[in-house]
């Protein structure tokens, strides 16, 4: 596959935008086809390979996060995703959902086929299965067996809806996690204002992990009730 | 459970009953039994029975005092003379047998005492209570050489104030009711006022974001168009326009978040977040650099002047900041704090953008100490009057009285580092730099895990 023969994706509900970005591409020489949507998108990729695909974030229906983790499990090209929020950007490109690069609104034609070059030139994705492993200190997480080793190789026994808590941390460390939050998250509801079972749960995952890794104080409060996991979480081989 | 306007009205009700009952009680025991008010045996009512006793016949004494013997109280005679001593510090007692010496005086005195019952569990203590009764037992010696003895039980029904037992507590509980009705309805009526309010603002939040991303939108088109300008001059301008209008819009959108409290919270190390500003600084050719407390300072400061020189005399000089944060031997010091990633970035950018703006260059140090992190920008510029310092922390006010744009923004830099680091409970001043310029100082206190 040569650089110029390439030919990339747009998904991207601003006409104009869309039209511009084209325009961009085709004076590069790349080959391009267009959605405004994830529908439209679907149609292009049931007729064709694209080499590269530019997501947009917001779109009407399926949004670009919700695309991008779709894509992730069985395609191989790599996706550059637009924003116009630079406050979520560590979120897309982070964890889950499989992003290979991206670029903040407003951008110039040059930055955009700059980062479209060098996604080419490192090739489609060699496909790593997803796997969910993550060191929290010196705790050993898998979100997926659902398990919890410590360091010296002994299983740490949570329950489910403490393993879903710690779940959650892990997916936004270091983040200030509020009640509401963690229960939206967890359960999928606010909780009830004078409903304390969540910080029940905290406190009772914060005595099994100190008992886990005494001294690390993974788990802490925040002055306005909120609750932090104070380490960095590393993917873990 | 939510306070409604019923149950609110409601608790009114049952509490204007409940005070009302107890007013008519107290005033109907205060009115009309205040004449009879203590059941006890009358010292007179004693005496009388003293004078009966020893002048009827030893067949008739049962029967005397079967006739006296009621609920309140029974009387018996035991042989000999058991007189007690009279408490001098209970009240009650004391006033009893008072009483009591002056009627028995008129029949000649005898030797008596009155003590607080132990048999009938009446308490020690003073004798003297609103709440319970007290049960005394009275002994007189007879001159027929037996000791008449009365224990005088006091029913509870009213206590020595002529009041129901348990009326003060009553009184109490019902007035600290009320006062804790009258502060819910209160406290009720600012938590609307609250919830409403945050609404608001939320909603003017919600506002400004949907507005910041369609002004983004339309932006990103422009920026994409300007390519088309053929002039490379005007072209320039216009996506450094562009980029300030971007600017301008992110600090309006970050400070009003601040203002109401919706910055995210997450631990940031600052010495990075500072590194990682000055990197794309750095990059673009400006005088900045940057010194990190626990670094060797002389090595710092020498290398710092070669470099101020050799800017002047060539015009442009790259000063990296990796390099200017020497490899030292002590550690790098904590510098994490709980705050909002941007925001944070956005303050450094302001402070380091008025520098190169206005004073030519950007120096940078961060100090930290057990409690908070600080950090320093001095500028070569002709630093701000002190007269000045307070005023353009406000908004819209900048040192130059035109408010062209050639030099700067809206005045909006400082006003806007200021709330961002006063949202995270830090300071931002003013002062002389010692090479002349101003001197920024930002203070932020540093996560402590609890």
């Amino acid at each position: 596959m040569t650089e110029s023969a390439a030919t990339i994706l747009i998904v991207e509900d601003d006409a104009a935008i869309r039209r511009l970005v084209a325009e961009v591409l085709l004076v590069e020489g790349f080959g391009v086809e267009a959605a405004e949507d994830a529908p439209g998108m679907d149609a292009i990729l049931a007729r064709t390979r694209p080499d590269l695909l530019i997501l947009d974030l917001m779109l009407p229906g399926e949004d670009g996060l919700s695309i991008c983790r779709r894509l992730y499990a069985h395609e191989r090209f790599p996706i550059l995703i637009l924003s116009a929020k630079s406050d979520e950007i560590d979120r897309v490109v982070g964890l889950e959902t499989g992003a290979d690069d991206y670029l903040v609104k407003p951008f110039g034609p040059r930055e955009l086929v700059a980062r479209v070059r060098a996604m080419l030139r490192r090739g489609p994705r060699t496909q790593t299965p997803v796997v969910r492993r993550f060191s929290v200190g010196s705790l050993l997480v898998d979100l997926d067996a659902r398990q919890i080793v410590d360091e010296h190789n002994a299983s740490v026994t949570l329950t489910s809806a403490e393993f879903d808590l710690l779940a959650c941390f892990i997916q936004r460390p270091r983040r200030v996690l509020t009640r509401d939050q963690i229960g939206k998250w967890t359960r999928g509801r606010m909780p009830d204002p004078l409903d304390r079972s969540i910080d029940m749960i905290v406190s009772r995952l914060r005595r099994k992990l100190d008992a886990a890794s005494p001294g690390a104080n993974l788990i802490t409060t925040v002055r306005n009730g909120g609750y932090l996991l104070t380490v960095h979480v590393t993917p873990a081989p | 459970m939510r306070l409604t306007a019923a149950v609110r009205i409601g608790l009114v009700i049952v509490l204007s009953v409940t005070i009302a009952w107890i007013g008519t009680v107290a005033l109907f025991y205060l009115s009309t039994a205040g004449g009879t008010r203590n059941t006890r045996p009358l010292p007179g009512q004693i005496a009388a029975l003293v004078t009966l006793l020893e002048e009827s016949s030893p067949e008739l004494r049962p029967w005397v005092l079967r006739a006296v013997t009621s609920q309140t109280l029974t009387a018996r005679l035991e042989p000999g003379l058991h007189i007690g001593v009279t408490p001098r510090l209970q009240r009650v007692p004391r006033l009893t047998a008072r009483a009591l010496n002056q009627y028995l005086a008129a029949v000649g005195g005898r030797p008596n005492s009155v003590t607080v019952s132990r048999e009938h569990g009446g308490q020690g203590g003073l004798g003297f209570s609103f709440a319970t009764p007290v049960d005394l037992e009275l002994r007189v010696g007879l001159a027929t050489g037996e000791t008449l003895v009365v224990d005088a039980l006091s029913y509870p029904v009213i206590n020595i104030f002529g009041l129901p037992v348990g009326f003060a507590a009553g009184l109490t509980g019902a007035v600290i009711g009320l006062i804790a009705l009258l502060a819910l309805q209160r406290e009720a009526a600012v938590n609307r006022l609250q919830v409403r309010l945050s609404h608001l603002v939320r909603a003017r939040i919600a506002l400004l974001g949907g507005i910041s991303h369609d002004v983004r939108t339309f932006l990103t088109r422009l920026r994409l168009r300007v390519e088309r300008i053929p002039d490379e001059e005007e072209r320039e301008r216009a996506i450094a326009d562009i980029a300030d209008m971007l600017h301008l819009l992110d600090d309006a959108l970050l400070a009003s978040r601040a203002g109401a409290g919706e910055l995210a919270e997450e631990l940031v190390d600052f010495a990075q977040v500072v590194r990682a500003e000055i990197e794309d600084r750095g990059a673009a050719g400006r005088r900045v650099d940057l010194r990190v407390a626990g670094a060797t300072a002389g090595g710092w400061q020498e290398a710092s002047a070669a470099q101020i020189a050799a800017t002047r005399q060539s015009g442009v000089a790259i000063t990296l900041p990796r390099d200017r944060v020497p490899v030292s031997a002590s550690p790098p010091p904590n510098t994490t704090v709980l705050g909002d990633r941007l925001a944070l970035r956005r303050v450094i950018a302001n402070l380091v953008d008025n520098a190169l703006t206005y004073g030519n260059a950007a120096h940078l140090s961060i100090d930290a100490d057990s409690e908070s992190v600080s950090l320093i920008v001095d500028d070569e510029g002709p630093g701000i009057p002190a007269d000045q310092r307070e005023a353009i922390l406000e908004p819209f006010v900048r040192l130059e009285d035109s408010r062209n744009r050639r030099t700067g923004g809206a005045g909006l830099g400082l006003a806007v580092a200021r709330s961002l680091v006063e949202a995270h409970g830090g300071t931002i001043s003013i002062a002389d730099a010692p090479s002349g310029g101003a001197r920024v100082t930002v203070k932020l206190p540093l996560f402590v895990a609890r």
